[in-house]
């Protein structure tokens, strides 16, 4: 265990110096951070597939925001879990629509709660689901700096 | 909230507190916090079994079948995905990944009770 664990560290220091040779971010934290990803593509998928076969004439905008968050965590659990410059730029991007998503759905699901009155996974910021949806985009900004590929190549 | 949900909310919770012990202490997953995400899949096919046996009997289900049935099998997919995903790297990390399906599961677990009656 311990010399696993040693290994290990070893290991994340050498890719901190050398700066992974094989431009990844699924190691480490990065695998919690693409676990929780897949949780929410998951129940963001369900929920928005359940509103929209089952009510959409309800509140057509409200499910239609669900089926785009439910995109939205789905590209960036793929993107992550990828290697490459190319998955980096999609996780970047779709990290960013996504905290761009849960702070303006947040924000417009407090203000005007005539107009969103049906529940998204990022009405009122993220309540409904402890706000690990405000979370999540922020830790995976942080990730993504960290990870980021180098300047050159 | 019946029987079912408190087992998964005991089980669900231990599992998760063994876990992220674990992870904090820098451990690689283990045999222990292995066999505790088990011990949830174990309360999820013991709500499953049951649920089987009550329709099987008569019972009905207050909201839309199909929601609870999927509920439950996605919560049934989840342990084995999030083990899978933990020994394809042993570290720390992946001692969290494996504490987040009992909390999840839990969540589940009140929602199709919530379903059910």
């Amino acid at each position: 265990m311990e010399e696993a664990e040693n290994v290990s560290a070893k290991s994340s220091q050498a890719a901190e110096t050398a700066q992974a040779p094989t431009d990844t971010r699924n190691t480490g934290p990065g695998r919690l951070l693409i676990a929780v990803y897949a949780i929410f593509a998951i129940s963001a998928t369900a929920r928005a597939g359940y509103q929209i076969l089952t009510k959409f004439s309800e509140a057509p905008l409200a499910y239609l925001l669900s089926a785009f968050a439910a995109v939205v965590y789905v590209v960036a659990t793929v993107s992550l879990a990828k290697p490459g410059r190319t998955a980096f730029k999609i996780s970047l991007v779709a990290v960013l629509v996504e905290l761009v998503g849960v702070l303006v759905v947040g924000a417009l699901s407090v203000f005007d709660a005539v107009n969103f009155p049906h529940e998204t996974v990022w009405s009122l910021f993220g309540r409904g689901y402890g706000f690990i949806p405000l979370l999540l985009p922020i830790l995976g900004l942080i990730w993504l700096y960290r990870r980021r590929p180098a300047a050159s190549v | 909230m019946d029987a079912y949900f408190y087992i998964i909310l005991v089980v669900g919770l231990l599992s998760t507190i063994i876990c992220a012990v674990a992870g904090i202490l820098k451990k690689a997953p283990n045999d222990t916090t292995i066999l505790s995400v088990a011990a949830v899949e174990l309360s999820l096919l013991v709500y499953l079994v049951g649920s089987i046996v009550r329709v099987a009997s008569g019972e009905q289900i207050a909201g839309e079948p199909w929601e609870f049935w999927g509920y439950l099998l996605t919560a049934l997919i989840l342990p084995i995905g999030a083990v899978y995903w933990s020994i394809l790297e042993r570290t720390r990390w992946s001692n969290f990944v494996l504490a987040a399906v009992g909390v999840t599961a839990l969540v589940m677990a009140a929602r199709m009770n919530q379903i059910w009656y």
